[in-house]
């Protein structure tokens, strides 16, 4: 017999990904604020400026239970080493 | 009929079920499985391209083809004649509105219900009376569940990846009632929300399991207990607003209406009353209004009301037709109060039922 299958297939070519930085001194940060935690997040990002040397971009959603606009992804990919995402609670 | 989905060849039944399981392809228990003979009926019954997509299925966006959403209603035990149900369910769902990517990741517990309305209800079989969310139909188990396995596996809400639900609820599994609409003195909740009467239709709302309230009396004595259930602190709707359900049974319904109110008199009734000073919402904890003060930023706690003032007395929802009332379950004392997800989303959405061509 036969079954079929109910998922949706992954594409055959993952989307590219940028390199990940050596360390995170000097490193630029994307911090996207998901505007839930907010002491939180503000914690993390002294955090990581403090301790570790990064230069941190905070950029905010505006709301947290809803998907980041594009231009907000696109402004992290293009503006960042890396991004901290996903900040909820 | 051709279909493009990946053809899986197994020995025998057993061999299909735990291959079923091996892959993830099921949310914990067996499933109905989907040949292509069972899946092409339910394609035949709607008319539909199998390819056509009502889109993808946040948060992990695999396509709601038809194929895939018959797939998925088989494997939840559908017939044919289910599946029309389970389309306006999906399209329903997928409106931007509703925020399904929101719903299916969020820590808080909602879950969308899917209501039933209009003949087909009747038709199919989907109870509406006693036990109306518990178990022991096949209409609202199969559609709930065919429901549930497209978020399952088109949406990837699966709760060791995407779905962060600290607790959720049984209905993660099955969550689908039809509204009574005989035994019922007021007009049924499509129609109130712009459909015609005497169509199909289906609404869902995301919101906490029910919460039983003993609502038995005059309509005082059962509005008194309503608005108390309705505000209670641990709601989400108490601190950021959003929409609220209540499902009255035919019983209180008849009882309201042999008194001269309304269904909109009881609904404005709850709005004015089930409220809470500042004062007491706010002692639950800064985070909570963190969260208000966010709504209020994001223009969906409206500006009347001082967050500022512990006086101040807050609604738990912004306007009285954010109070959703059903009429279902049995003739007897109970009625119960489904909370939101607040004004995060999770709100009522509703499409008509395409009867088969």
């Amino acid at each position: 017999m036969e079954i079929l299958s109910p998922v949706w297939p992954a594409p055959a070519v993952a989307p590219a990904r940028k390199r990940r930085p050596r360390g995170l001194q000097g490193a630029t940060i994307a911090l996207v604020d998901d505007n839930l935690d907010i002491p939180f997040t503000t914690h993390l990002e002294e955090l990581l400026s403090t301790r570790f040397g990064v230069r941190v971009r905070r950029l905010v959603k505006p709301s947290g239970t809803a998907p980041s606009p594009k231009d907000l992804i696109e402004d992290a990919g293009a503006g960042a080493d890396a991004a901290v995402v996903g900040i909820g609670l | 009929m051709h279909l493009i989905s990946e053809r899986i060849a197994v020995d025998d039944y057993e061999d299909a079920m735990e291959l079923v399981f091996a892959r993830g392809w099921t949310d914990g228990l067996p499933v109905v499985l989907p040949t292509a003979r069972r899946v092409e009926a339910l394609i035949a019954h709607v008319g539909r391209d199998a390819q056509e997509s009502l889109g993808p299925v946040p948060p992990r966006g695999g396509e709601a083809t038809i194929e895939k959403l018959a797939i998925n209603a088989v494997m939840g035990g559908c017939r044919p004649e289910h599946f029309p149900v389970v389309l306006a369910a999906m399209e329903a769902l997928l409106d931007p509105a509703h925020n399904l990517n929101g719903v299916s990741q969020t820590t808080h517990m909602c879950v969308p219900l899917v209501i039933v309305n209009g003949p087909i209800a009747r038709e199919l079989g989907f109870n509406s009376r006693d036990g109306v969310f518990g178990n022991g139909y096949r209409a609202n188990a199969a559609v709930g569940r065919g429901v549930r396995l497209a978020l399952w596996n088109l949406g990837g809400a699966v709760p060791w990846d995407t779905d962060k639900a600290t607790l959720s609820h049984p209905g993660e599994y099955a969550f689908c009632i039809a509204e009574e609409e005989e035994d019922n003195p007021w007009l049924p909740l499509h129609v109130e929300r712009g459909c015609a009467p005497g169509s199909d239709a289906v609404t869902v709302f995301a919101c906490e399991g029910p919460h039983s309230v003993f609502c038995y009396g005059t309509p005082e004595e059962m509005l008194h207990v309503l608005t108390d259930s309705l505000c209670a602190l641990g709601n989400n709707n108490i601190h950021v607003l959003g929409q609220t359900l209540v499902t009255l049974n035919p019983l209180n319904a008849e009882e309201f209406a042999r008194r001269g109110w309304t269904k909109q008199d009881v609904r404005q009734y709850l709005w004015e009353h089930a409220r809470r000073p500042l004062a007491e919402v706010r002692a639950c904890g800064v985070i909570h209004d963190q969260f208000r003060r966010m709504e209020r930023d994001a223009g969906r706690y409206p500006l009347r009301y001082d967050l500022d003032n512990p006086t101040t007395r807050v609604p738990v929802t912004p306007r009285p037709e954010d109070i959703h009332i059903v009429v279902a379950g049995g003739r007897s004392y109970f009625a119960a109060v489904l909370p939101g997800w607040g004004g995060f989303g999770g709100f009522a959405v509703t499409r008509p039922v395409r009867r088969a061509r």
